[in-house]
């Protein structure tokens, strides 16, 4: 029924926002775009698997998913973004990243193959839920809704209101005048790095939770609709990554319940150029790339 | 005042290809003084500034500031050491609000800006310190706009507040007084008095010689990259080396 998948979009577009949010936020610190960033939604899954193998409750995992996939964001930041200053730096960085990328995946490969594994989680966590409007909506849905909500408001506040979003907008905007104001640019950068990582990391976890396996290839699809949101949403716009990650896994629920499903690949990438095409710099873009709450 | 130095330079020189942009330059900056620079476009007076500041590094020579050898050191930490300025083209962050483009100066929080994040309360993140700043430039009720809608002298103002709202111990001023009408000009001469005994030392960068007369302790004029006289601010204005070098290039 409609609703059900309307909810279901609901659900897909806050992960895909929070992986959008990740991209968005780098882009608006740095100009530049981190391809590594999608691996690390495939990362966070294989960590949870791991950590549950060695015998963690599903609930230890989360945290220990979030540690790993921070910290490989001071490992990407570090390896693809601090050398590359310059004005070629962009390439260089989106290159460097490109393949840090590719290397996360295929170690992850090398050890646990290709095929999707089981993450040995109590399976009640997605069978059963509730019923809203007649839809039957699994607790990991639910779930996955409310921590989705909460780490985008988290984050506007952060980057709005705190003293770390007033250095992170600044740096953004004009990184040799902040530090000069004795603002610690390349720690700025690694917090940025480190948030926006976990934020893959959550977002890998909770997709590996919505069906209890885990796949390698998450993280490409992921990587892929996260840069088309984050484009058409507008690039740097927390608000607008949010707005467009919910429009896409909207427009995909309706489309999966026409039958449509097949077509859901497509549908994000004509959007993107419509958007494009109309709007260039995005729906709340408004022709500014720094980062903005 | 003591004559302690704040700044030194000592045959600072730095070239840009073949370019001698600064070309053996040793200065003092003593505590309690206002040194203006002046000098011909070109003469080397802004790449100077941008030694001074870390944004470029000395070919040869050694800048002293408050006792530390600073010449290999980056912005921040020259930043952090107590050094300000203000540029010619005005560079705020146009996209903060008025409030915020002074509250991120703060010092207490560029060096953990991790530490109270979860303190939301405006207060707590110096709000007041920022207000009482903005107030001090008249600009108070302008704090919640966004930088970028200020009129010139507002921006330039606000330059002035931001860098001071990082409590340096030398401020650098490059040509603060460009594109200003006399009126204004005269209203940044009372503004930077005021700041004046917050601050151990200004360098004044300046073409227009109203605004040196009336500020400057001491002039050091430059050309071509070299100091070409220094002294009382009078005596150097009138030296026959600076005429000559701002003949047919500006009045003075």
């Amino acid at each position: 029924m409609l609703a059900e998948q309307i909810a279901n979009g609901v659900v897909v577009g806050g992960l895909y926002a929070l992986v959008a949010l990740g991209f968005t936020l780098v882009f608006g610190l740095l100009d530049k775009l981190n391809f590594a960033h999608g691996e690390v939604v495939t990362l966070a899954g294989f960590v949870a698997l791991v950590a549950v193998q060695l015998g963690a409750s599903v609930w230890l995992a989360i945290p220990i998913v979030i540690v790993v996939t921070g910290l490989s964001g001071l490992l990407i930041e570090l390896l693809s973004f601090r050398a590359f200053t310059s004005k070629e730096g962009h390439s260089v960085s989106a290159l460097s990243s490109f393949a840090l990328g590719i290397v996360i995946l295929e170690v992850v490969r090398l050890e646990y193959g290709a095929a999707p594994l089981n993450l040995a989680i109590p399976t009640t966590i997605y069978t059963s839920g509730i019923s809203i409007l007649g839809a039957p909506i699994p607790w990991v849905k639910l779930a996955t809704l409310g921590i989705s909500v909460v780490l985008m408001i988290g984050l506007h506040v952060v980057v709005g209101h705190t003293r770390l979003g007033r250095q992170i907008r600044a740096v953004g905007e004009a990184p040799t005048s902040a530090m000069l104001l004795g603002i610690h640019v390349t720690r700025v950068i690694q917090y940025v790095f480190v948030v926006a990582s976990a934020l893959a990391g959550i977002s890998g976890l909770l997709i590996a939770m919505q069906g209890g396996f885990v796949s390698s290839e998450v993280g490409f699809t992921f990587a892929l609709k996260g840069i088309a949101i984050m484009a058409i949403g507008g690039m740097g716009d927390l608000r607008g990554a949010v707005l467009a990650g919910l429009l896409i896994g909207i427009a995909e629920g309706i489309a999966i319940h026409y039958g449509l499903g097949g077509f859901s690949d497509v549908l994000v990438w004509l959007v993107m150029i419509a958007v494009l095409l109309i709007r260039p710099e995005g729906l709340l873009g408004g022709g500014r790339r720094e980062v903005r709450a | 005042m003591t004559g302690r130095i704040v700044a030194g330079l000592e045959g600072v020189a730095k070239a840009f290809g073949g370019l001698r942009a600064v070309d053996g330059v040793s200065l003092d900056i003593p505590a309690g003084e206002v040194v203006g620079i002046i000098g011909p476009n070109g003469a080397g007076k802004t790449v100077l500034i941008n030694l001074i500041t870390g944004f470029y590094h000395a070919s040869d020579g050694q800048i002293t500031i408050a006792d530390h050898n600073v010449t290999q050191w980056t912005l921040h930490q020259i930043g952090r050491l107590g050094v300000a300025r203000t540029f010619q083209n005005i560079r705020l962050f146009r996209r903060l609000s008025v409030l915020e483009n002074v509250m991120v100066a703060n010092p207490a929080f560029t060096a953990h800006p991790l530490r109270g994040l979860l303190a939301l309360s405006p207060r707590r993140q110096g709000r007041d310190e920022a207000m009482d700043l903005l107030a001090l430039f008249g600009l108070a009720d302008r704090a919640d706009q966004s930088a970028g809608e200020l009129a010139y002298g507002d921006a330039r103002r606000l330059e002035i507040a931001r860098a001071l709202a990082t409590r340096p111990r030398l401020l650098l001023l490059d040509e603060p007084a460009a594109g200003m009408n006399d009126r204004e000009t005269e209203a940044l001469v009372d503004d930077i008095r005021k700041v004046k005994p917050r601050l151990e030392a200004i360098a004044l960068i300046e073409h227009d010689m109203s605004l040196i007369r009336a500020l400057a302790d001491r002039v050091v004029a430059m050309n071509y990259g070299r100091i070409i006289a220094e002294g009382a601010t009078g005596t150097v204005l009138s030296h026959p080396k600076v005429v000559e070098a701002y003949l047919g290039q500006e009045e003075s």
